[in-house]
């Protein structure tokens, strides 16, 4: 596999860690889709204190933008990405919420479970299909983090989703023309 | 690929326009952002925003009054109005006054999908309805291209196989050949088809305007520039552009063109800000390009540029086989379009229209089909009917006067319509006073009978 050859070339890790008490299976299953689907090592790192410095007491909601702003200042030294997880509802400014948040081309991502399942509260939903959302979520947001757009394309894991329903018709995988675009962001770096 | 557009976030609060900022960027739009209406403004003078998100509620200049001043200096420019307070009033209001759409803040992603999506759909229809409305008397039909002769086959067999790469077409053949029918069909079969084909005449429009016309120019450029206009290189994006006559361009032009060419970039009129501009050139002239090369009125490097693939069309005359079958075709379109049913044509009349020499190729053979439809009385096209043809096949004498041939011309048509003044003033294409006046002037007399 002409992908596997990269990796091998220069090693790259991504982390995976949780803010606050996430359940560890869901931790193990993003990595576990990370090596999976896109040939990436990943390792699960300690979890970082939970982020109530970004909670917005209007809204009830954790502001994204904060989190990263924060985030930043540390610098995860051996990982060339990180993946942070939460289970509480994320927003940015200007939208009412976000499954998961990358800045083009950054270091860090967040994804949260929280709005994984139909009704946040809900108990009857397949936990699976919920890890199998959170995954693909931060699959997407990594894609983002090596500055792959969104992509028309709806059978492309780079399609953006705006609810479940087409996150669900979303695959894990790129495109054609993602797939090559993600192949050379590997080599550039 | 998706559309990428200019964007510019115009709010205060610097957490909303980083939030913008980072979304768009996602989207691989070019995007920036301003704080204020002021700015705003210097920024869309320095660089051509297609769409502006604009909070309606800012300290100094509000929402609604930068929408004013945009609408007013770049009618073109796209308007979004963003609102925190949810009031319908104001959002009403700036509708009214121009703005494409509003948001409501906070909005779902799925909502700011939608409305780009809008956008792109309004943008592509203003573009096209532009285009349309400025030439409706340059579209003329995108018929398939008709001919079974040798000649016409190769060109046929070419046009696919041009189509699928992106290079530069140079067509050349004399007039009325359907250079800017190929043009078409080469657009119509490439991955360019859904965008738009804009054909510009270049022998038509005088050097110091066509500039303007392809280039685009600021407001204020130059006297009477009161807009910011975009040029057709930014109104094809994405298409093909047919520049017909380009041997007429001037030498600066030429400069102009070949510096697009290789950079893909243009800068408008009176702005220094370049932009990237993506079409398809296929140009076209009747003119002997090497011969003007030669004679250093055109560029030999400009020349290759345009020159990558070469499809020579051939002249009428080459092509004589293709006469019945074009006969046809114009028939039964001008018989539809003047709800007249002429649908057939005489061995006599096909015959002269056969040995004619058709100077103005198939364009002339179009128009004679056209004439002689309006003015037939019957369903049969006869010789009768292309008289005006006729002269062209008459030998004459080379040392006949101008006067000795007006005057042998009107008696002929006069003789073929019974001394009829108004058929024979349509036949000749001159009103009826004028031909009485001719008639009177060169001392013409019907014969007794």
């Amino acid at each position: 596999m002409e992908d596997t050859q990269i990796m091998q070339q220069r090693k790259t890790t991504i982390g995976v860690f949780a803010f606050g008490d996430v359940p560890a299976i869901v931790l193990k299953v993003i990595a576990a889709h990370i090596s999976g689907y896109l040939k990436i090592d990943a390792e699960i790192m300690p979890s970082v204190t939970h982020p109530y410095y970004a909670l917005d007491r209007h809204r009830l909601q954790y502001d994204c933008g904060l989190i990263l702003q924060t985030m930043n200042a540390n610098r995860f030294d051996g990982y060339e990405k990180v993946i942070g997880v939460l289970t509480v509802d994320l927003f940015v400014p200007i939208l009412t919420y976000v499954y998961g948040e990358a800045r083009q081309g950054g270091k860090i991502a967040l994804v949260s479970t929280y709005r994984m399942r139909n009704n946040p509260h809900s108990k009857s939903e397949l936990s699976s299909r919920v890890y199998e959302r959170t995954a693909k979520v931060a699959l997407h947001e990594i894609g983002h983090l090596f500055n792959m757009l969104h992509c028309e394309d709806e059978k492309c894991l780079m399609h953006f989703s705006g609810n479940l329903s087409t996150l669900d018709k979303t695959p894990l995988y790129f495109c054609r023309y993602c797939t090559v675009y993600f192949r050379d962001a590997l080599k550039r770096r | 690929m998706a559309e990428k557009l200019r964007i510019l976030i115009v709010d205060d609060e610097m957490i909303v326009r980083e939030s913008f900022l980072h979304w768009f960027k996602k989207d691989g739009h070019t995007v920036a952002t301003a704080a204020s209406g002021f700015e705003a403004l210097e920024k869309i003078e320095k660089f051509p925003y297609e769409i502006l998100f604009v909070d309606i509620k800012m300290p100094g200049m509000d929402g609604l009054e930068l929408l004013k001043k945009i609408k007013a200096g770049y009618p073109d420019t796209i308007v979004i109005i963003i609102t925190a307070y949810g009031s319908i009033e104001s959002a009403v209001h700036a509708m009214k006054m121009g703005a494409s759409d509003y948001l409501l803040k906070p909005f779902k992603p799925e909502q700011l999908s939608l409305v780009l999506e809008k956008i792109k759909q309004q943008k592509k229809l203003a573009s096209e309805y532009n285009y349309m409305k400025e030439c409706l008397e340059k579209i003329t039909r995108f018929d398939d291209i008709i001919g079974q002769s040798e000649p016409m086959k190769k060109i046929f067999k070419l046009i696919p196989e041009v189509a699928r790469s992106d290079a530069s077409v140079l067509l050349t053949g004399e007039t009325g050949t359907g250079k800017e029918l190929i043009a078409k069909a080469i657009h119509a079969k490439s991955s360019r088809a859904h965008l738009p084909f804009i054909a510009i005449n270049c022998g038509a429009v005088p050097d110091s305007l066509l500039e303007s016309e392809l280039f685009g120019h600021q407001k204020g450029a130059f006297t009477g520039a009161t807009y910011l206009t975009r040029g057709f290189f930014e109104v094809v994006s994405g298409g093909t552009l047919f520049l017909d006559e380009i041997g007429e361009i001037s030498a600066k032009m030429q400069i102009d063109l070949l510096r697009v060419l290789e950079e893909k970039q243009i800068t408008r009129l009176g702005s220094r800000e370049p932009i990237k501009v993506d079409f398809r050139l296929i140009s076209a002239t009747r003119r002997n390009l090497a011969a003007a090369i030669a004679g250093e009125s055109f560029r030999e490097d400009f020349f290759y540029r345009i020159n990558v693939i070469h499809i020579p069309v051939p002249p009428l005359r080459a092509h004589k086989d293709d006469i019945p079958l074009l006969i046809d075709h114009f028939l039964n379109k001008y018989s539809q379009e003047m709800s007249k049913r002429v649908d057939r044509i005489s061995v006599e009349a096909m015959q002269l229209l056969k040995q004619y020499h058709w100077p103005g190729n198939i364009r002339e053979l179009e128009n004679a089909i056209e004439r002689a439809v309006v003015l037939s009385r019957s369903r049969t096209l006869r010789t009768s009917d292309f008289a005006f043809l006729k002269l062209a096949l008459t030998p004459t004498s080379g040392s006949q006067a101008l006067r000795d041939m007006e005057v042998s011309h009107i008696l002929k048509v006069l003789d073929e319509n019974d001394w009829n003044i108004t058929r024979s003033s349509a036949v000749l294409g001159i009103n009826r006073v004028t031909l009485h006046k001719k008639i009177k002037r060169l001392g013409l007399q019907k014969p007794s009978p």
